[in-house]
């Protein structure tokens, strides 16, 4: 979800930001990873830079490039400048405006659409879920409307990831303040319960909505059998992948979605030049990617 | 479109022009903004400003804000040339519009106005630039201007446009669209009106009265779909009228887009999700400049 934000930062501390490198530096990584800083942002950029060009002794941004370009090892270094971008990323209700539009604009929508054929069941995913935090989060928010616009409605979020340690955190869903920093006090009482001093146990009401499940994305037989999805969140995940990993992902993606199904990626990414069959849809401060429904001939609104 | 309701408003809106609060520069300075830059006279705009205590001031306090550095600029000339011409317009034109509504009569507070007016202002030039329209100064004018009806709706309909607009907030909907409802007709009706009063150019008549519907075929089309696709996007990046408006827009399936690729075809290969971020990130300044010339909270400029 675009540069993180652990550590504070201030424009005076950004060496000379008018360095072109900088841009260079900016379209490299937005090429590679699809993640796209604002030139007014670069300030965040040159911070994450100056720590890696310490590591590797590169004394201007310029020299600094030729790392991420050039040299034989560019792809690790690369990777870890976009680890140094993306470090502290997760915690629960990190992007309100993306459950906003789930709340006003997309759910009506599907509901709608839905119950004028009869089905009554909703399905989430959050995929490359790490530690949890964005599963917990659709799990709270889907029980908050269940006695509202999701009355009637057997919903459900599949939650997976590759990596196992972090779904045995998210299975285990203990939580410490970073976690839940914008998770409000009332929700904490509701679906959280004490665990030690410093952290909260969700307890099983949110639990028992997720399926927790290793999938590797780049599994072609595995990702065939996700259909029916009707929103996909898919955040920081597809950085790691190359173009051809990212367009095989996407169209997994795109198959797995029912018509009218909705795709999120991080708030700094892009699928641009990626995948032309979604479209980007804007809602207020989020873009999301929807597969029309068959016979969508443009018109503005979905 | 209710045109004897419009038709009865219609003296109001000439009216306007007697008004003492109408500063003179109105004529001369939109005629200016007209120019391309290399072609505008410093020396003039530097006398527009001095003619006026209240915008000088105002210059002055932008120029040594934090976001220009704190230079402690002194004089008119030298706060003129730090803002550059850009800002200075937009701050000339915020402060003689915004003094056309008398203080009690604004429905919702000026900054909020202005934050959208330039808003759209600076996305129809950068998107003018982008698809390689050629007069990216009359995109950036139009953009400024496109909503000069609501100023006169405030004026000339005051208790019914906060009626129109509580009621857009209620139901977190287009403002246009309860205009249409309680007026009879909307911003797009009047500001035209007053806009032909003062002379402005035909496309820019044409961008004020179409900015919500799309015209057929005309020579002032690509301008008015320009303005429509910067109002949209600045609804939706938290530039709109500071509420919610629940919407989700497929911007590439809109007929403005299609409209406007039919002219410039450049526009198809812009990428969408990079512009939405620049806007992101062009906000802070926008903000900035706003609330130099507008307090937050304040109803207009004295």
């Amino acid at each position: 979800m675009g540069i993180g934000t652990a550590k504070p930062v201030t424009q005076s501390d950004a060496t000379d930001l008018r360095d072109p490198a900088y841009l260079k530096i900016r379209d490299v990584i937005y090429q590679v990873s699809g993640i796209y800083q604002p030139e007014e942002k670069l300030y965040l950029l040159a911070s994450r830079c100056a720590g890696r060009m310490g590591a590797v002794n590169a004394k201007t941004p310029a020299e600094y490039l030729e790392h991420l370009t050039v040299r034989a090892n560019r792809e690790a270094e690369l990777r870890l400048l976009l680890n140094e971008i993306t470090i502290g990323e997760t915690y629960m209700f990190r992007s309100p405006a993306q459950l906003e539009a789930l709340r006003r604009v997309i759910l009506p929508q599907i509901l709608e659409a839905k119950s004028a054929l009869g089905f009554k069941r909703l399905h989430l995913w959050s995929a490359g879920c790490s530690t949890g935090e964005e599963a917990y989060t659709l799990s709270m928010f889907l029980r908050e409307e269940s006695e509202a616009m999701l009355k009637g409605w057997t919903v459900d979020i599949l939650a997976t990831d590759l990596n196992d340690h972090s779904l045995t955190v998210a299975k285990a869903g203990i939580y410490g303040e970073y976690a839940l920093r914008s998770t409000t006090e009332l929700l904490r009482r509701k679906y959280f319960k004490p665990h030690d001093d410093k952290r909260l146990q969700v307890t099983d009401p949110l639990k028992s909505l997720i399926r927790f499940e290793r999938v590797n994305l780049r599994d072609d037989s595995k990702m065939t059998f996700f259909k029916g999805m009707d929103i996909i969140f898919c955040c920081n995940v597809l950085i790691y992948f190359d173009l051809n990993s990212k367009r095989k992902v996407m169209q997994h993606f795109y198959s797995n979605l029912l018509p009218g199904g909705y795709l999120f990626l991080g708030h700094a990414e892009s699928l641009y030049q990626v995948d032309d069959r979604f479209h980007l849809v804007h809602f207020p401060g989020a873009i999301g990617y929807w597969k029309p429904p068959v016979g969508y001939t443009g018109g503005g609104k979905p | 479109m209710n045109t004897r309701r419009l038709e009865e408003i219609r003296p109001k809106i000439k009216a306007l022009e007697a008004m003492p609060a109408v500063p003179t520069i109105v004529q001369p300075l939109t005629s200016m903004l007209r120019l391309p830059p290399e072609e505008v006279d410093m020396e003039r705009v530097v006398e527009l400003v001095s003619y006026d205590s209240t915008i000088a001031a105002q210059c002055l306090r932008m120029a040594n804000s934090p976001l220009f550095g704190r230079r402690d600029t002194e004089t008119v000339r030298s706060a003129v040339l730090a803002l550059g011409l850009k800002r200075v317009e937009a701050i000339l034109l915020g402060c003689c519009l915004s003094r056309i509504v008398p203080a009690d009569k604004w429905a919702f507070d000026a900054a909020t106005f202005w934050r959208h007016s330039l808003g759209c202002a600076l996305v129809s030039s950068k998107m003018a630039k982008l698809i390689g329209y050629p007069d990216p100064e009359k995109a950036y004018l139009a953009g400024l201007l496109h909503d000069l009806g609501i100023l006169v709706n405030m004026i000339a309909c005051t208790e019914d446009f906060r009626a129109c607009l509580q009621a857009a907030r209620d139901g977190r909907v287009a403002l246009h669209r309860c205009e249409e409802e309680h007026l009879g007709f909307t911003h797009c009706q009047s500001g035209k009106i007053l806009a032909e009063h003062w002379n402005f150019s035909a496309d820019v008549i044409a961008a004020i009265e179409f900015h919500h519907h799309i015209v057929p075929e005309s020579a002032a089309r690509p301008l008015v779909s320009l303005v429509y696709l910067s109002d949209s996007l600045c609804r939706l990046r938290d530039l709109g009228y500071g509420y919610y408006e629940a919407m989700g827009v497929d911007l590439a399936g809109d007929a403005a887009w299609t409209a406007l690729v039919e002219h410039y075809p450049a526009l198809a290969k812009v990428d969408l999700a990079r512009l939405t971020m620049d806007i992101d990130g062009a906000m802070e300044e926008i903000v900035a400049i706003v609330d130099a010339v507008f307090s937050p909270g304040q109803p207009a400029a004295e």
